[in-house]
């Protein structure tokens, strides 16, 4: 009975695994798409989809080989496996023993010896193109410094001039010449995030105290997707970008554009001025303002903006006898987990004030007026 | 169940000899060993982040941080560190004066070994706190002073633990020792103090080069 | 054996209760372990569900993005230290001694200890969903995890370094009965494989577990103290805790699959009835996947910028070769042999099948330049998976089928594990096989929500359809467990005409283990005493004359 069961299940064995293969085949030729979303390399399926750097595109050429390499892995393993299962079955009411053979020294050294081989070669080519892809060339034609932060991102075009600030799904764009060197330089300032665009098919993490670099050369022109890949908190899912490669006529007419926008944009008058004085404070969690020491000038209105970049916790700024009374100074309202608040504080007289978070009195800091 | 023919009869004698043999080492001792192996890991984790801080760090270590060195604590002309550093070495040596005398029978040497082994570690630990109050209350000087004062305090505050542990031990074989329950043939719980203490030792000698006198 | 009068109802129930809670016997600490760590299991696996759910299609339906940055590193969490280490464990504990023909462990109370303290962590872990939660994932990185506000990431921290404890004190426990307990004749050269595999997972739990227990004892400072350790601003270096983790977390995954090949290793030769093909091969590329386990660290760290890459790229590669080893030495101790697919010998041959992609999937991964497309996404995902699930959950199964008899003298019902495998084979690829394509597309993973024009809603169902096929054949298991324990107990001591010691005793075994002992010459001693007569005994093996261990 057991034996008969036996045959009947390696039968089914080798049906169903063919009908489990079959069936993921079938779904991913079939998998459709709806209109071309920037984020996704193309449609998934079992080669990588459009990739657009020149880095890219070598990273890329490297998965075929490897692709076939692994079937014919698979294939001799898994048709192995069946072969055994079928041909090797015991038969019903057999109850001599096999050949009891311990090993085989020249069999272990051969499969020892070619997977050596094999993986040797891969690390050999593969490095070969990791240099590539990792190389920095000397003169870059832009520069683009990306800040990572909760949940956003800045792309700050230095020689330009130029900065750029989004969040959520539009997030900000980049854009960029084709055939170009770009030079991008990546800055955190609260956690771990990982810049990541599919169709670069690369994406290098954004490190708090330490400043990554790469360089592409965008082959084609078009939108392409990006979005954080490394897991950083509350709302890692949302915090997208675009990368937009044009023709370099059309990028230089982009900055002119965009210099003439910020140059017509009035920038808020600067700290110190005469008639109100801009603080900008701001909140990680329940355990300290990012800044503990501020300074502001006497005898003005302060603006305060309140950055509260907790994923959790309602946090507000409010100053120890702030108020013309000598009373505290409460900052209203509260600005929710993820929100901006800006406080007009009365005037202060010169001297030293504590600061703290009505919220969380633990959370403090020293205001200095002179 | 029916015996086979030429099976083995097994003891079921104590549970911790399973009738397998004598020879080899005790298997107390064997895990106190295995122990020690990997308390060297956690320590060697702890230097291993102190060298990664050090060699990326700019200046190192922090300025203003003077106080922290082998020639002095702030108070002392020649350190507090020296001083704990004399202690705790020549503890091991007591300490294997200790188990020598035992494994030689001699009870009473023991008992006096491991007495003053036990005041030398005492004396270690209060000295430390000492100094901890010193950089605290004096230096301003606390875990939370960056990450040297982590590290400062991380790494002397765990092996420290680890004298504490060391102390327990010792207290309670010198106990058992003073009841008379060791031998020169059974001692293991002596034994294994003794690689223990040897271990912490060697720690403190590795923290003092690094946190002192390397810097 | 004598059999003692049974006292007053009553009166024996209590005495159960607090006969398990304070026992030192390795036999019931083993079942413990197994059947809590199942209870663990079946946590992470409802979190697992819930993940899927949320998944199946764009938008957020289920749960808040919140809920969903706690729930899926607690369902890594649980699986990995709450379920597969501990179970691995519990079934050493169970094993190991009987495998040697010892009496018990070698630091009984010690056994007791790790097991509460593991339960003590455990409960710790789970009681940080009731504070907060603890949206940081399973890998912790700072500065995320040291700046999360919730309460839930101490709870979590404390707890692991609770189970790491655990883990330690487990660990010298087994190298201590391994190497001092052995049954007279049993060199180290004539341990069974699980033996074998499980010192070595001791050895890497050994070293690899103090070092995150340092790591996470700064964390801890860090969150709660004002420490700098990973805090740039403060002197700290974030990428620190990454290299301090996987110092320890990529012998992990050796801790977490070694024991699993040494299951599968003990299995299929019984059920060929043939001696495992190459013992010492085996022996050898156990031990040095140990040891390049220690190697290879940062190749979870490519992306970071901030490592050698070649190095740890070459190492990686290199891993391959010994696990491609194992995969030759099973196929070869089929092959030629009288194959029967009892229920174990089936999850035996789901590991070879589906742990191979597993493994394929992997060594995509050591070629840096696709790891930089790669890293982070569901092809991760689904490389884990096909290594934790196809590999270290067939395993514990097939385990679990194998020794039942042993543990509670009753046969799981054949008919009801073979459904159940084909089930669970199959849910498997179809929840984790489309996982390669979305990656390998750009599916990022650790997001509740993805764009419903981004191509990913389909596979994205399919998995989630699959995960609930899994779901499913749990549930089989688990009727199919309750049923046989209402069933007699008639397996008989040898079931499956089986190989090594634990079969020479009773099921279940006394509370000593064996009266007596059969003489040990090869690896395979019960079966060269069922077969010393018919002209097949192993010439070779008893010829190894192996004079290591105590000889009585």
């Amino acid at each position: 009975m057991r034996v008969f069961n036996a045959a009947r299940a390696a039968n089914r064995h080798l049906s169903l695994i063919g009908l489990a293969l079959f069936a993921t085949l079938l779904l991913a030729a079939c998998a459709t798409r709806g209109d071309d979303y920037p984020t996704s390399a193309g449609s998934p399926a079992f080669l990588p989809g459009k990739v657009v750097t020149q880095q890219g595109r070598e990273a890329a050429d490297l998965y075929l080989p490897i692709f076939i390499i692994a079937v014919v892995v698979f294939v001799l393993i898994e048709g192995i496996l069946l072969f055994v299962a079928l041909r090797f079955r015991r038969k019903r009411g057999d109850d001599t023993l096999p050949g009891q053979r311990h090993g085989n020294n020249v069999l272990e050294l051969l499969w020892t010896g070619i997977p050596a081989v094999i993986v040797g070669v891969l690390f050999v080519v593969s490095t070969g193109v990791l240099l590539k892809v990792d190389a920095i060339a000397p003169n870059p034609a832009v520069t683009v410094d990306v800040t990572g932060f909760q949940w956003q991102w800045t792309f700050d075009y230095k020689d330009q001039g130029l900065s750029f600030t989004g969040a959520g799904k539009d997030g900000p764009e980049m854009v960029v010449p084709v055939d170009e060197t770009i030079h991008i330089r990546l800055h955190s300032v609260d956690v771990i995030h990982s810049f990541y665009v599919p169709q670069f098919f690369r994406k290098l993490d954004v490190v708090p105290g330490r400043i990554n670099e790469f360089q592409v050369n965008v082959e084609q022109e078009g939108t392409f997707g990006g979005q954080c890949a490394e897991f950083c908190g509350l709302a890692h899912a949302d915090m997208y970008f675009t990368v937009r490669a044009v023709d370099r006529a059309t990028f230089d007419q982009w900055v002119t554009d965009e210099q003439l926008k910020a140059a017509a944009t009035p920038q808020p008058a600067p700290s110190g001025g005469p008639t109100a004085a801009k603080l900008q404070v701001s909140a990680v969690n329940k355990l300290a303002f990012e800044q503990a020491t501020l300074r502001a000038p006497a005898d003005v209105p302060l603006t305060i903006e309140f950055q509260n970049l907790d994923p959790v916790n309602p946090h507000n700024v409010s100053i120890k006898a702030g108020q013309p009374d000598g009373k505290d100074w409460i900052g209203l309202p509260i600005a929710k987990a993820g929100q901006v608040a800006v406080y007009q504080a009365p005037a202060l007289p010169a001297g030293e004030y504590g600061y703290y978070c009505s919220v969380h009195p633990n959370m403090t800091g020293t205001l200095t007026v002179q | 169940m029916t015996a086979p023919v030429d099976s083995l009869t097994t003891d079921h004698g104590s549970e911790n000899d399973s009738g397998h043999g004598s020879k080899g080492m005790d298997i107390a001792l064997m895990g106190m060993l295995l122990f020690i192996a990997s308390e060297i890991m956690f320590f060697a984790a702890l230097f291993g982040v102190y060298f990664n801080v050090r060699a990326t760090a700019a200046v190192w270590p922090p300025e203003g941080t003077e106080f922290i060195s082998w020639q002095g604590s702030g108070l002392f002309g020649l350190g507090l560190a020296v001083l704990i550093t004399i202690i705790l070495v020549s503890s091991s040596f007591t300490m294997q004066w200790a188990t020598d005398k035992i494994r030689k029978g001699d009870r009473t040497g023991m008992n006096r070994g491991l007495a003053v082994t036990l005041g030398l570690g005492i004396v270690f630990m209060c000295l430390m706190l000492f100094e901890y109050l010193l950089l605290v209350t004096h230096d301003d000087f606390g875990i939370n002073s960056g990450v040297y004062g982590s590290l400062f305090y991380v790494m002397t505050g765990f092996h420290g633990a680890h004298v504490l542990g060391g102390i327990i031990g010792i207290a309670v074989v010198l106990a058992r020792g003073m009841r008379g329950q060791f031998s020169a043939e059974h001692h293991v719980a002596v034994e294994a103090v003794h690689y223990y203490w040897h271990f912490v030792d060697v720690v403190w000698v590795f923290l003092f080069l690094t946190i002192y006198v390397l810097r | 054996m004598a059999s003692t009068p049974l006292p007053p109802a009553q009166s024996y129930r209590r005495a159960a209760v607090y006969d398990w809670i304070t026992t030192v016997d390795h036999k019931k600490i083993g079942i413990m372990y197994v059947v809590s760590s199942f209870v663990f299991f079946l946590i992470g696996g409802l979190l697992a569900l819930v993940i899927r759910t949320e998944l199946a299609a764009p938008g957020l339906q289920f749960v808040s993005e919140a809920t969903y940055n706690s729930i899926f590193g607690l369902h890594a969490i649980n699986m990995i230290f709450l379920f597969v280490m501990p179970m691995l464990t519990g079934l050493g504990n169970y094993i190991v001694p009987l495998q040697v023909g010892a009496a018990d462990m070698a630091f009984p109370r010690v056994n007791a200890l790790s097991f509460w303290v593991f339960i003590t962590g455990g409960l710790l872990i789970e009681s940080s969903f009731l504070f907060g939660g603890a949206p940081v994932g399973w890998t912790m990185y700072a500065p995320l995890s040291t700046q999360a506000p919730e309460t839930g990431v101490n709870l979590l921290v404390l707890g692991l370094i609770m189970t790491g404890i655990s883990s330690i004190l487990g660990a010298i426990n087994f190298l201590v009965t391994l190497f001092r307990l052995r049954a007279p004749g049993m060199g180290l050269l004539r341990m069974p494989m699980f033996c074998w595999t499980q010192l070595v997972t001791s050895v890497l739990l050994l070293f690899s577990i103090p070092v995150v227990t340092a790591g996470l004892i700064m964390i801890f400072i860090d969150r709660n103290y004002g420490g700098g350790f990973f805090e740039p601003s403060l002197g700290g270096n974030p990428i620190l805790w990454q290299h301090v983790f996987w110092f320890f977390g990529h012998p992990e995954v050796y801790i977490l699959i070694l024991p699993a090949f040494g299951i599968v290793s003990e299995i299929i030769p019984v059920f060929s009835r043939k001696p495992l093909f190459g013992y010492r091969a085996f022996v050898i590329a156990t031990a040095s996947i140990g040891a390049l386990g220690f190697t290879v660290w940062a190749h979870h760290m490519f992306t970071t910028g901030a490592v050698y890459l070649p190095f740890f790229s070459f190492f990686t590669f290199l891993i391959a070769v010994p696990t491609g080893i194992k995969f030759f030495n099973w196929l070869a101790t089929m092959w030629g042999g009288k194959l029967t697919f009892d229920t174990p010998m089936l999850y035996a041959c789901g590991f070879i099948a589906l742990f191979l992609i597993g493994g394929l999937d992997g060594a995509f991964l050591a070629v840096v330049p696709f790891d930089f497309m790669v890293q982070d996404t569901y092809w991760v995902v689904s490389h884990i998976h096909y290594v934790l699930v196809a590999g270290s959950l067939f395993a514990i199964l097939a385990a679990l089928f194998y020794w039942f008899p042993k543990m509670s003298g009753r046969k799981l019902d054949e008919r009801l594990g073979k459904a159940q495998f084909w089930l669970l084979f199959v849910g498997t690829n179809v929840t984790f096989f489309p996982q390669h394509m979305l990656g390998l597309d750009g599916m990022i993973r650790r997001i509740a929500d993805y764009s419903a024009n981004a191509g990913w809603t389909e596979l994205n169902f399919t998995s989630s359809v699959g995960a609930f096929m899994i779901a499913g054949a749990v549930l089989m298991f688990m009727w199919n467990v309750f049923a046989t324990m209402r069933g007699p107990a008639d397996a008989g001591d040898d079931p499956w005409d089986a190989n090594t010691l634990e079969w020479a005793t009773t099921s279940p075994p006394p509370v000593y283990n064996f009266d007596h002992l059969p003489p040990v010459r090869s690896e395979r001693p019960l079966f060269d005493l069922k077969h010393r007569d018919d002209g097949h005994a192993p010439v070779a093996a008893i010829s190894l004359s192996v004079t290591e261990g105590p000889v009585q």
